[in-house]
């Protein structure tokens, strides 16, 4: 952001692409910052806004730099804005979408101690404050359903109690839930990730599809019918009274087509006319399932012998007819003349999802050929079946398991949100600003450019690679950097307290050089913030827990920057206890307290044993050196450790080894947070010493 | 004054203020007021299609002053700011009301005392809006030169940037030579690089480049004007006075180096030195290594001579580089003559980030570390004929005595602020509590003062390494070049402003003016006192200490400010 802001006020045009929803790094996530104790947000958000209000800088977030290439002017650099599913210009940052969300995540800003929703508003700071939506695709359970039923949406919705909700989302997909839940053979189910998982038995959907959909027939009346829209270039004939033509019929017309089904039959329904008594659907189910399809705006036209040349004559736009099944049909609705087909079901009940599927993606070609346009986005919502997809015979109906709404909830409890997004669509409904989309795409741009700053910083090292330190392992064996947001005011839990249990600690270690100093750990530095940061953490929980005691475990206090020292003395003399001790050991005691291993290097010496109710791993800086990839041909030196090198870190601050691109803050090494901005400074007076003497200040 | 047409606009934020705050109990309320043409309720304020909407509104209405009641001003003022300029009305008559953070946000469990409060802030913003004027930011333009006075080597490396981008530099350098304290250097750390050769390539690249003026033995006499347009006169080898107009001052003089009061750990004796007369030796020692004529065997360093003091002598800050600097010049000496034994005493060793790698190396060629405390400092006697005899607890072993007869002890002492205290009083320039310069914010605004225009680099600011001066030095570069290449100075509107017909020209305020702004003025009604808005920072000192009421800050004047009380008050 410095770097940005500085050239910008220089009268440099700069793009800034940040690969997180909001741009503010890791400061904007601290309590406070040393030696002043500044509140982090008021320092940062300042500058956020600077960078956010400059006319001069275009900011891309949630967005990556695919690739940096050299051509005759200076670098043209590809930035792929990752799919947001959100229309930044529509959402206003009100919340309202992650209040309704059924999907919980570890929220990656509060170290994953608690969680935040598939869609989210990074932190109450952002900026831009808009919500993104984190999906990876479609879940495998979503993704085999033939009907193109989003079945995680409908378990995520199960999972927050919202069973009316679900059968609603259910009825966006098709009109036959009940039936469903009878007859289908749950390919979802078979797909389920938690199935594959060594112990774990897939989620029953279909128990909670029948659940859901008993309950809302339970408990609603009468649908209410919607008259057929009057649309006679959009009127269409279905030959076909079944599942299939149903389905086709039913989305045909919640797209405002004025449908007409026609069947010889004295009552709609095909092979479910009936019921299906030894699955457990009866008659009344399928008469509240066809009133879904007649509430649509369909009309049914029984004792009717119809057509498709017929249905032509009589002005249709288009017709709609089964075709009988034989071993070589082809497993898709084909278009031709007007007229679509699809495979007819005829005995085969369990494959009532493929008809239904079918059935939409009929009701997609017919709109296609209705309003003359490409059918291929439409029809990616339900995709295509193989053939070998489709069971060879009756797999038997398994009835599905009787759910009572208590215990459906710890059934589904165990899904993994395998795409993330369930796309129950909750949020779409809520949003006030109409800004979300689940069919958008990312967006790529190019921007040329003169020069390039890479001010990606770095990472903390993963104290899980310290096994003996008891991370991963043991509750109450943090991080500092989760210790910082225990103590920032937009922390976790609103209150100081150690995970195990939510008890307030009151005897804290701060375990030093984890990860740094370490040549085992592949890390020789010094971090270079870890003393001070520890320091300021000591003081803020001393002031937060005035009885708690803190230890600081150390090697050297290494507080020399300006006010460091004095900061460190105000520590000691608060009373926080300094020990100069290697700490080679935490193992968990009674109660999940700890007891903390450390050569004692000061008074008696030897090893000596501590026992503390929290212990803090101080962890140091590593490289991040994953932009390096994208540069290609230009790619920038590195040192051993992997940080971007300076080719003369004496008077060339920030000048790396290609000839255009700089380096600003914790990129080239691990600094504080005024060094870093000093850095960023120096480097933007690089980039501006090079963009001048190469001419490109216009 | 013709009656002003005030347009408010209560915001619900999506519910974040209207589940708590009654907005359209606020908006009935606000409605009724005097002035106010327009009364509206948005969902999102700060949405494209609400800033539209109070667009047209203030253009139908003609309205010449809005209030939106919404979120902190710090998240929106500039938006709605702008928007007002795009309405056609001017920023400064757009006032914020913060009722989320301050009602609706703070006040969930009283939802009638929240609107309550929310009418109350209300109120007073529209009392604000009555009583706004349109201001204007005060822009000046800059001189395209900088002055940069220090020719260390943050200074030159900061001239040769900014004579780089085509900035008119005169770098000004009060010793006869340029290069500050590394010019005689043979070996600095981390790299081992030379002082000598790396001032020279400097100096060669500054006078390859046509825009930069160097004077040496040159001092400052006299500095007037303001940011942008600075006169600073100056004097070279004691005679030739010359006078230069500039945009921008960097102030790079470096620091001095603590000298340790005699007897401090046995300095005055003869085999005492300090860290820098001791690097002077090994710079200036060829193949043979002798003090006094004597081969040297031991050496004992003792750190942190004159800093971390918690007492009252000495001072309380870590120096920084001196840790490095040490184990640097051990290492030297272990290549010199593997056969020196070499002894730290030390409290912690502060060799930070890749620096470590030299500790490492010491270490390695067979350095010995031994801690000492603040409690029982190392005792360092001359013993006849043999040397030194040092004499101190090492709190590694068990706080066990050690006793050490060496050849030479090195006083590892820190930085201390240069002499500087005719450039402190003509530039005005700030100073902490330990001597250096001060910054405004050491993470927002790092190399700039509080006097506008004047930026600080290197050591004067804080112990600094040699990289992190060079590092800071650029930085000032790039903040004075935002300045002087724009040609621009922008300054927000909201200075004092002097109502002349109050004024006794009593002149109480000039004093009480921190950075120099307000200067008496002879008119024919008799004297007053003068604004130099350039100088002001509209910090108000001036304003409180007037008995008569005569000045103001423009944008809250004393009748404002009355009126918001009486409004917050009814």
């Amino acid at each position: 952001m410095e770097s940005a802001v500085t050239l910008a006020d220089m009268g440099f045009d700069v793009a800034l692409v940040e690969k997180e929803a909001s741009i503010g790094g890791k400061m904007i996530l601290l309590s406070k910052v040393f030696p002043t104790l500044d509140c982090s947000s008021c320092i940062s958000t300042p500058k956020m806004a600077a960078v956010a209000n400059h006319p001069r800088i275009t900011l891309f977030t949630y967005s990556n730099v695919k690739s940096v290439k050299r051509d005759a002017h200076g670098f043209r650099v590809r930035v792929v804005s990752r799919n947001s599913y959100v229309d930044p210009q529509k959402c206003t940052g009100c919340s309202q979408c992650e209040t309704v969300c059924t999907v919980a995540r570890p929220d990656q800003f509060n170290d994953g101690m608690i969680a935040r929703r598939a869609i989210y508003i990074p932190f109450p700071q952002s900026v831009p404050k808009k919500a993104v939506i984190e999906k990876k695709g479609l879940s495998p359970c979503s993704q085999a359903c033939p009907a193109g039923i989003r079945a995680h949406g409908i378990v995520s919705l199960a999972r927050a109690g919202k069973f009316r909700e679900a059968a609603k989302r259910h009825l966006e997909d098709s009109p036959f839930p009940a039936a469903l839940s009878c007859l289908c053979y749950a390919p979802c189910e078979n797909r389920c990730t938690k199935g594959k998982t060594k112990k774990g038995a897939p989620i029953p959907i279909k128990g909670v599809s029948s659940l859901m959909a008993n309950g809302y027939y339970g408990s609603n009346d009468q649908v209410a019918i919607k008259t057929a829209p009057d649309a006679p270039e959009k009127r269409v004939a279905v030959m076909d009274a079944g599942p299939a033509g149903l389905s086709a019929a039913y989305h045909l017309a919640l797209n405002g087509y004025e449908v007409t089904v026609f069947t010889k039959d004295s009552a709609p329904g095909g092979i479910l006319a009936e019921g299906v008594p030894e699955a457990g659907l009866s008659r009344e189910l399928v008469a509240r399932e066809i009133d879904n399809v007649i509430g649509a705006g369909v009309i049914i036209d029984t004792d009717t012998s119809m057509t498709p040349e017929e249905a032509g004559r009589r002005g249709f736009a288009a017709a709609l007819a089964p075709v009988p099944w034989n071993p070589d049909l082809v497993m898709d609705p084909v278009v031709k003349d007007g007229i679509v087909t699809y495979p007819e079901l005829v005995d085969r009940p369990y494959l009532l999802a493929h008809a239904i599927g079918w059935g939409r993606r009929a009701a997609v070609m017919v709109q296609a050929l209705v309003e003359k346009r490409n059918s291929e986005d439409a029809l990616v919502l339900v995709p295509a079946l193989k053939r070998e997809k489709i069971p060879a015979k009756d797999p038997h109906y398994t009835v599905a398991t009787k759910l009572s709404e208590e215990n459906v909830q710890e059934a589904v409890s165990g899904c993994l949100d395998c795409g993330v997004c369930s796309e129950c669509r909750q949020c779409v409904e809520v949003c006030p600003g109409g800004a979300i989309d689940l069919a958008m795409k990312p967006s790529t741009c190019e921007i040329d450019t003169d020069s390039v700053v890479l001010a990606t910083g770095f990472r903390l090292f993963d104290p899980a690679r310290k096994p003996l330190l008891g991370y991963s392992r043991y509750p109450n064996v943090i991080t500092a950097m989760q210790m910082d947001r225990l103590l920032a005011p937009t922390r976790p839990y609103n209150a100081l307290l150690r995970p195990s249990d939510g008890k307030i600690p009151g005897n804290i270690a701060f375990v030093l050089c984890t990860g740094s100093r370490d040549v085992n750990a592949g890390n020789p530095r010094c971090s270079r913030i870890c003393c001070m940061y520890s320091i300021k953490q000591a003081q803020l929980i001393m002031g937060a827990l005035p009885i708690s005691e803190v230890t600081i475990y150390y090697i050297d206090i290494r507080a020399f920057g300006k006010g460091y020292d004095e900061f460190f003395q105000q520590a000691e003399g608060m009373g926080t206890h300094f020990v100069k001790g290697k700490v080679v050991r935490v193992e968990e005691v009674k109660d999940q307290n700890l007891r903390v291993h450390f050569e004692d290097m000061e008074g008696k010496g030897g090893l000596r044993q501590a026992n503390h109710d929290l212990v803090v791993l101080s962890v140091g800086a590593i490289s991040n050196p994953g932009i390096v990839k994208v540069l290609g041909d230009d790619r920038v030196e590195q040192d051993e450790l992997s940080y971007i090198r300076e080719v003369d870190g004496t008077v060339e601050p920030g000048r790396t080894s290609v000839d255009g691109i700089f380096v600003a803050g914790a990129a080239s090494g691990p600094k504080d947070i005024p060094d870093s901005v000093v850095h960023a400074g120096a480097a933007s007076a690089q980039a501006a010493s090079y963009l001048i003497r190469t001419g490109a200040l216009k | 004054m013709t009656e002003k047409k005030i347009g408010a606009f209560i915001c619900r934020c999506g519910g974040n203020i209207s589940d708590y705050v009654d907005v359209e109990q606020v908006r009935k309320e606000i409605a009724r007021e005097d002035n106010v043409t327009v009364a509206g309720i948005n969902m999102f304020s700060c949405s494209d299609a609400s800033q539209e909407d109070m667009i047209a509104n203030i253009r139908e209405n003609g309205l010449d002053g809005i209030v939106i009641a919404s979120c902190s001003p710090k998240l929106h003022l500039n938006t709605f700011r702008a928007m007002a300029e795009r309405a056609g009305l001017n920023p400064y008559q757009y006032i914020q009301v913060n009722i989320r953070e301050q009602c609706s946000w703070a006040h969930t469990h009283n939802k009638d005392a929240a609107t309550r409060k929310a009418v109350s802030l209300v109120r007073e913003g529209v009392a604000k809006a009555k009583l706004s004027e349109p201001l204007t930011p005060i822009e000046l333009t800059a001189q395209p030169s900088v002055m940069v006075i220090g020719a260390g080597l943050a200074g030159m490396r900061a001239a040769l940037a900014l004579g780089e981008m085509g900035v008119t530099v005169y770098l000004v350098e009060a010793a006869p030579e340029p290069g500050g304290s590394i010019k005689g250097r043979k070996s600095l750390f981390p790299d081992n690089s030379s002082g000598h050769e790396l001032v020279e390539s400097l100096l060669e690249r500054i006078r390859a480049n046509g825009n930069i003026v160097l004077y040496t033995s040159a001092e400052i006499l006299e500095k007037t004007g303001s940011v942008g347009n600075f006169t600073i006169r100056i004097q070279v080898d004691g005679k030739n006075e010359t006078t230069l107009s500039v945009g921008a001052v960097i102030v790079s003089t470096g620091s001095g180096s603590y000298r340790p009061t005699d007897g401090e750990f046995g300095f005055g004796l003869s085999c005492v030195l300090t860290l820098n007369q001791y690097i002077d030796m090994l710079d200036s020692s060829t193949d043979t290594f002798l003090l006094n004529g004597r081969k040297i065997r031991n050496i004992a360093y003792i750190y942190c001579v004159g800093s971390r003091r918690t007492g009252k002598e000495g001072n309380r800050y870590c120096s920084r580089y001196c840790c490095s600097a040490a184990v640097h010049t051990a290492v030297r000496t272990h290549e010199v003559d593997p056969s020196i034994g070499q002894f730290h005493f030390y409290r912690d060793i502060r060799t930070y980030g890749a620096y470590e790698e030299l500790y490492h190396e010491a270490l390695k060629k067979g350095s010995v570390f031994l801690k000492y405390g603040l409690k029982d400092p190392p005792q360092v006697t001359e013993v006849s004929g043999s040397g030194l005899r040092i004499r101190a607890k090492d709190l590694l072993t068990g706080a066990e005595t050690v006793e050490l007869e060496t050849d030479l002890v090195v006083l590892v002492t820190g930085m201390v602020p240069g002499e500087n205290s005719q450039l402190i009083d003509i530039l005005k320039l700030p100073v902490g509590k330990e001597g250096f310069f001060n910054e405004i914010h050491p993470k927002l605004r790092p190399v700039e003062t509080v006097m506008d225009g004047i930026y600080i680099a290197g050591a004067c600011q804080g112990p600094k390494t040699l990289s992190e001066s060079v590092v800071s030095g650029m930085a000032a570069v790039a903040k004075s070049a935002s300045l002087v290449l724009t040609g621009k100075v922008n300054l927000d509107p909201f200075v004092a402003r002097v109502l002349t017909e109050k004024c006794t020209g009593c002149g109480e305020c000039i004093s009480s003016c921190p950075y120099g702004a307000i200067s008496m003025k002879e008119t024919p009604d008799g004297t007053v006192v003068e604004i130099t808005e350039s100088l002001c920072k509209g910090e108000g000192a001036c304003v409180a200490i007037c008995n008569e009421e005569a000045l103001e800050i423009k944008g809250y004047g004393h009748n404002m400010i009355k009126a918001m009380i009486e409004a917050l008050g009814g």
